[in-house]
């Protein structure tokens, strides 16, 4: 009995003691980063943590990747259900709603920052980034990291054959159309213009661009109980209808959703693109031809337009979880405070083609004289911050987005396959986006 | 002297099956359970507020046009699936019979689809006949055939099918190839003498004494079309134009993962669940009647 005694007191010693070890080691506190990027910008940031992790050895940052962006909020989501969510998430634009109307699963970024007692001025961020993640009292939920907006790009070598002025890009969508379809009676290219993102350019961006509403509650920023109003309003109605009469000639061809349409232009098969911003980067290093960048186009009977585009890309979301230290929390904002500091940020919009985040990067790139020697990367800031603002530039929040952003792709695929008018298409994706929200609204409400 | 071995230990059966029925009840049904919970409820994503709703999701779905119009989609896409699974299959089967050079590396090249895994397999074909890049594509482009899976919902259900098909037949091929090698050579012999030409031997012996192994492959691929082609479609159209290759299993992914919906999503599984068990229940009642042993 007595050796038994022994033993449990030499145990209990030796745990102690190696309790202690740890603590005098100084073992690294984990900070788990999730990101939905890849290719270049998925490498930057992950070199991002690690050059982190060599700075100082309090922290122990991993950025891993768990798929694109809507593969990596399921993630997360079934994570914060077990108790255990990465400590930072980067979301996208679309995904925003959703994580606003669950307060109490993340911590606002402001209030990340003043319990590590670290100075974070929302201010610091360029005003459309400030504005589409923050609130009202000014004070940010996410942080703004990889930011873009619509541009149009467009294959200066068929320009050419087709006999257009390849330094004269289209500005309206009048422009557009006629030189699609130079474009395509030269044949030039198999396809005048296409499009990714179907529903953030052709209804997010081009909703921006003329100041038009997309819901009630100032496009839903105001409330959970705003409803779509977009289908009112006749321009959009028309974009589509002019997508649907350019699909016959291929003056326009529909490649798909999301970036699927990107291959097409870098392949030279598509003289014209809509797309992000952050595209930027793939094509300098891929397209085999010379290519511009324009601002999106807009149609010059709308009253006031041109108007600003809005901001695209992601943020970084912090969550809460029943188990996490205060010293977690302490390492979370001392990353997300290197990865906003200007050199970082300078780098990553030099790398990426990405927009710069923070007003002291954007001066520095200025300064230096980035943009006036890189005049395709100066498009996007410019349409994006330098462009007249408007009541509905600012950007939208509504919940389960990322579905009725999908309604929008289906009803449009089949207005452009012939099975429905372009006016049934947008009030359709308004109807059953409409009854989206009205689901959301009844949980998000009872969750606050 | 005792012949036959006799455990009278009465816990050692259960103790040898403890592990089979530990792996049941951990991946089926667990999870099944977790399934018809969450189909009763009403919750946010991050499952913060969770509300029970009794039939409310069920009652929802079911009235909804989109899901009986998944339910259609699904019924004409798992019986295309089944056919250009099946009759390929036993095409060639019954070919790889006949060959007497090389026939170990034509059933290997035959097999080896099966060893592809669903998502692979979706973007082999995606790239094949993807409108832009596709070798495929280029070569329907060619003969004039306007082809558009991203934008054309029929271009687009072909795609998948062929896609979900092509990668069964190397399963069904090998349980043909197995049926062929046990139906007795003294029949065919004796058909050949009286004369039996190849189709009528085919028709009159083969294709009824292959029965067991038919129906068996038709219940497995009714299953595997239903099931299995998710990772396939997600790949490849990701249910896509306008829902046109949403099946009921991909509909399930879609509005529990990507939209967020858990409570539709789980009433919809436990209706997949039921559907399927309903429908295999059905072929072993009736269909395997038919059927010579």
């Amino acid at each position: 009995m007595i050796s038994f005694k022994k033993a449990l007191t030499a145990l209990a010693v030796g745990s102690a003691l190696a309790t202690t070890g740890a603590v005098a080691q100084n073992k690294p506190i984990e900070i788990q980063m999730w990101m939905g990027l890849t290719g270049l910008g998925g490498e930057t940031l992950t070199k991002y943590g690690e050059e982190f992790n060599k700075m100082q050895n309090e922290y122990k940052v991993t950025v891993s990747f768990k798929g694109q962006y809507p593969e990596q909020r399921a993630a997360a989501v079934a994570a914060f259900r077990a108790g255990n969510p990465p400590h930072i998430m980067q979301m996208f634009d679309a995904g925003s709603g959703d994580m606003m109307g669950a307060r109490n699963a993340i911590v606002p970024v402001s209030d990340v920052f003043k319990r590590a007692s670290i100075a974070f001025d929302p201010k610091d961020f360029i005003a459309p980034a400030r504005g589409y993640y923050g609130v009202k009292d000014g004070s940010l939920l996410s942080m703004p990291f990889n930011v873009s907006t619509s541009v149009l790009f467009y294959n200066k070598d068929a320009f050419k054959k087709a006999g257009l002025d390849p330094n004269k890009p289209p500005a309206t969508w009048p422009d557009l159309i006629t030189a699609a379809k130079k474009i395509r009676s030269t044949n030039a290219a198999n396809c005048g213009f296409t499009t990714t993102w179907l529903a953030w350019i052709q209804l997010e961006q081009f909703g921006a661009r003329h100041n038009l509403s997309l819901g009630t509650q100032a496009n839903g920023r105001g409330g959970v109980n705003s409803e779509l109003n977009f289908a009112s309003n006749p321009a959009f109605v028309k974009q589509v209808q002019t997508l649907v009469d350019m699909q016959k000639d291929k003056s326009f061809d529909y490649k798909g959703r999301s970036n699927d349409a990107s291959a097409s232009f870098q392949n030279g098969e598509c003289a014209m693109i809509t797309q992000s911003s952050g595209a930027m980067g793939g094509y300098v290093r891929d397209a085999k031809f010379d290519w511009g960048v324009a601002p999106l186009p807009y149609w010059p009977d709308a009253k006031g337009a041109p108007y600003a585009t809005t901001v695209g890309g992601a943020s970084l979301w912090v969550f809460n979880a029943p188990n996490r230290s205060a010293a977690e929390f302490r390492g979370v904002a001392k990353f997300l405070d290197y990865l906003r500091s200007t050199p970082v940020m300078i780098d990553w919009a030099k790398t990426t083609g990405f927009l710069p985040a923070t007003n002291a990067a954007f001066d520095y790139l200025t300064r230096e004289g980035y943009y006036a020697q890189n005049p395709r990367a100066a498009v996007a800031i410019g349409t994006l911050a330098s462009g007249k603002q408007g009541e509905h530039t600012g950007g939208y929040r509504f919940g389960r987005w990322t579905e009725i952003r999908d309604f929008y792709h289906e009803e449009v695929e089949k207005a452009l396959q012939g099975k429905q008018t372009a006016k049934e298409a947008i009030e359709n994706a308004q109807k059953r986006g409409n009854a989206a929200l009205r689901a959301f609204e009844k949980t998000a409400v009872a969750s606050n | 002297m005792q012949r036959r071995v006799i455990f009278n230990n009465k816990l050692l059966p259960y103790l040898l099956l403890a592990p089979q029925l530990a792996v049941t009840l951990v991946f089926f049904f667990w999870p099944a359970g977790q399934a018809v919970y969450m189909s009763v409820l009403q919750q946010d994503a991050f499952g913060q507020s969770v509300t029970f709703v009794g039939l409310d999701n069920f009652k929802e779905v079911l009235s909804d046009p989109d899901y009986r119009a998944t339910l259609w989609r699904t019924i004409i896409f798992s019986s295309a699936v089944a056919i250009f699974a099946l009759v390929p299959a036993l095409l060639f089967a019954v070919m790889a019979e006949r060959v007497v050079r090389g026939a170990t590396f034509y059933r290997t090249v035959l097999v080896l689809p099966y060893a592809i895994a669903p998502a692979v397999a979706g973007v082999l074909w995606l790239f094949m006949f993807s409108p832009s890049i596709g070798i495929v594509a280029y070569g329907l482009k060619k003969l004039g055939v306007d082809w558009n899976p991203k934008l054309d919902g029929d271009d687009a259900m072909i795609l998948v099918i062929i896609a979900a098909a092509w990668k069964q037949i190397s399963y069904n091929f090998l349980f043909f190839l197995a049926g062929l090698q046990s139906i007795p050579k003294a029949l065919l012999e004796a058909a050949s003498i009286d004369g039996a030409g190849e189709w009528r031997k085919f028709r009159t012996i083969i294709f009824p004494l292959l029965s067991p192994t038919t129906f068996f492959l038709l219940v497995v691929n009714i299953v595997y079309a239903f099931f299995d082609t998710y990772g396939i479609i997600d790949t490849v159209t990701s249910g896509g134009p306008a829902k046109a290759t949403e099946i009921l299993v991909y509909k399930v992914y879609y509005d529990g993962v990507i939209a967020l919906n858990l409570g539709s999503s789980a009433a919809q599984s436990v209706i997949l669940m039921a559907i399927v068990i309903v429908l295999t229940a059905i072929q072993f009642r009736y269909v395997e009647k038919k059927v010579h042993y």
